[in-house]
């Protein structure tokens, strides 16, 4: 293609241009046309006539070579192909991670907004905190109306029960023993109603309570093994220390025993 | 330091003439301690450290331990060596220990180690002048800085006295220390307990317990932050901590570090208490000044009570303060306690 268009160009430069008009008073009638294309079939034909006269390449040669100049014109075009393909894959990729970091930069302004804003927040609740805890009065150790109003009306339900029992049943042994349940009962509820409000109140019995709580079965394989030792004996490594006579007088007088 | 006599465990009269009722028993991270009345008016302590090491097990090993009088249990095919012959061996070979509480109860790492203990417990209380008999064992109060369960820790306990023929009864050990040192105010004014595991404190009035509460910080936390800037183990920052130093006057870089972690650990505890104090729940007032009686293991360092002075003084305590003063048995007071209180119980 690129022969015929060379060849056009050097018709175009060594001819000249008529009209009709200029060719009838120049005596012409009738002019005779050929393609640009076929010239150049025809100078290729030419050229190739020549070079086979020559001797120096054979047909089969003058057509590998024309073969083998096509094959790496082709390959050649589908390598640039390729490239440009593979540039503008690339084009595309740079432009969605370029869409990615607008929208990251978009949220971290976001973020730092609602940052801010949270250790405003903070700031406030923690300054609020202060400011109640210095208008607070110190918290007295006393139960509360609230706190014993429950108390006083279950007590008086409890009379009201036992009354109603006592008045149904007979009397005797069989009321004196609905009277001490319900004294026991009675008891029992103010116990613990009181160790609840120690326990909110933050005191806590040193000495442990009447229903300790038994682990025994969670360790009884371990309690119980039985393990060789030489500890029979061996003799622990002892102290003297002073008595307690003392200390045990002034807690008995103390308790009113001494 | 103060030591306390030590009694040759084969002179038969002090073993053999026991003759009051009751026990106490200091249950400590660091040490055991059961404390029993005798004949004399007076009282016998058997103290053994809460320690184990484990040895390789072998004929020659038992033998040895046999004839050097170290007391060891066969566990799941494993030699223990036990108490404060565990401590000297762990010393020796650059070890640590291995300690079955932590931060003053029960270490859930150790549960293994519950059979070794009911040894060591059942050999140092003996066995019961009579089935029942009243057994008070210490217990640390709840944490103000660390969130701890006391109640499976007491519960423990107490199945495992009682699986020894005792009733137990749990007491607070600062309360304790109340009923050892405070009898003079008649029980009233402030018991701290300074143990392996915690600090415990008690305020009383007429030994009635108005506030107990404890911080868990003790004598393990100086060893392991001793440990940390010496590089050694452990148990090489205790024994440089019980060799007799004083903390006014620290002689070298060791005893620099254990001054400065005492010094801490006494402000950490003081400050804690007055800041309990002065949150204003439930505080008694007392019309007279009340005394602090100071106890435990890791009290006994010298110059302790002075530095715990100087500390004191630094701070505005917002309760009137008379006498600052260390048991006299700082080791056992615990233990002693625990005994006043077992007595009185039988009476």
């Amino acid at each position: 293609m690129e022969s015929v268009n060379e060849i056009k160009e050097q018709l175009s430069a060594r001819s000249r241009t008529a009209t009709l008009d200029e060719l009838a008073s120049e005596g012409r009638r009738r002019v005779r046309l050929i393609r640009a294309e076929h010239v150049a079939q025809m100078v290729r034909e030419a050229v190739n006539v020549a070079v086979e006269g020559s001797g120096l390449l054979e047909p089969a040669q003058v057509e590998a070579l024309v073969a083998k100049s096509r094959h790496e014109f082709q390959a050649a075009l589908r390598e640039r192909e390729h490239e440009l393909e593979g540039a503008r894959r690339k084009e595309a990729e740079l432009q969605e991670t370029e869409r990615e970091l607008a929208d990251l930069k978009a949220r971290f302004v976001e973020m730092t907004q609602k940052l801010a804003t949270a250790r405003s927040e903070l700031q406030q609740a923690h300054d609020e905190l202060d400011a109640a805890r210095e208008a607070q009065p110190p918290q007295q150790a006393t139960v509360s109306a609230d706190q014993l109003t429950p108390l006083v009306q279950e007590l008086a339900e409890l009379k009201a029960s036992m009354a109603n029992q006592q008045g149904a049943s007979a009397p005797g042994a069989q009321g004196t023993v609905d009277f001490e349940a319900a004294i026991n009962k009675l008891a029992g509820s103010l116990n613990e109603r009181l160790d609840t409000f120690g326990k909110k109140m933050g005191v806590s019995a040193a000495v442990g309570g009447d229903n300790p709580v038994d682990l025994g079965g969670m360790f009884r394989e371990e309690i119980d093994k039985d393990l060789e030792s030489n500890m029979q004996n061996i003799q622990p490594k002892q102290k003297a220390a002073g008595g307690i006579a003392g200390n045990l007088a002034k807690l008995k007088k103390l308790k009113g025993g001494g | 330091m103060t030591e306390q006599d030590d009694i040759d465990p084969n002179t038969p009269q002090q073993t053999e003439t026991i003759v009051g009722l009751g026990k106490g028993l200091d249950v400590g991270t660091a040490n055991l301690a059961a404390a029993v009345q005798n004949d004399e008016g007076g009282l016998t302590v058997n103290v053994e450290r809460n320690a184990f090491l484990d040895i390789p097990s072998d004929v020659y090993s038992k033998n040895m331990l046999s004839k050097l009088k170290v007391p060891y249990v066969v566990n799941n095919g494993k030699l223990v060596v036990i108490g404060e012959a565990a401590f000297e061996l762990a010393n020796v070979f650059g070890r640590e220990t291995r300690r079955p509480m932590a931060d003053g109860l029960v270490s859930p790492n150790e549960q293994d180690a519950l059979p070794m203990m009911k040894m060591i417990i059942q050999k140092i209380l003996g066995e019961p002048q009579q089935a029942g008999e009243n057994c008070y064992f210490s217990v640390p109060a709840e944490s103000l800085d660390v969130d701890n369960n006391v109640v499976y820790h007491q519960g423990l306990f107490e199945s495992l006295i009682n699986k020894l023929g005792y009733e137990a009864h749990a007491i607070n050990e600062a309360h304790a220390v109340v009923f050892s040192e405070l009898a003079e105010n008649d029980f009233t004014g402030i018991g701290l307990s300074f143990g392996g595991g915690m600090a415990n404190a008690c305020i009383a009035y007429k030994s009635i317990p108005c506030l107990s509460f404890s911080v868990a910080r003790g004598g393990d936390w100086i060893d392991k932050n001793v440990a940390n800037v010496l590089g050694v183990p452990c148990s090489k920052a205790t024994a440089i901590k019980e060799r007799g130093i004083d903390i006014r006057d620290p002689k070298n870089r060791e005893e620099e570090a254990v001054a400065i972690y005492y010094r801490s650990l006494i402000n950490y505890v003081l400050e804690n208490i007055k800041s309990r104090f002065e949150s204003g729940q439930n505080m008694p007032s007392f019309s007279e000044p009340i005394d602090i009686a100071c106890a435990g293991g890791t009290s006994m360092v010298g110059g302790f009570i002075e530095v715990f002075r100087e500390e004191f003084a630094k701070i505005d305590f917002p309760i009137p303060i008379g006498r600052i003063f260390r048991s006299e048995e700082a080791l056992t007071a615990v233990a002693k306690g625990c005994l006043v209180a077992a007595a009185i119980g039988d009476e």
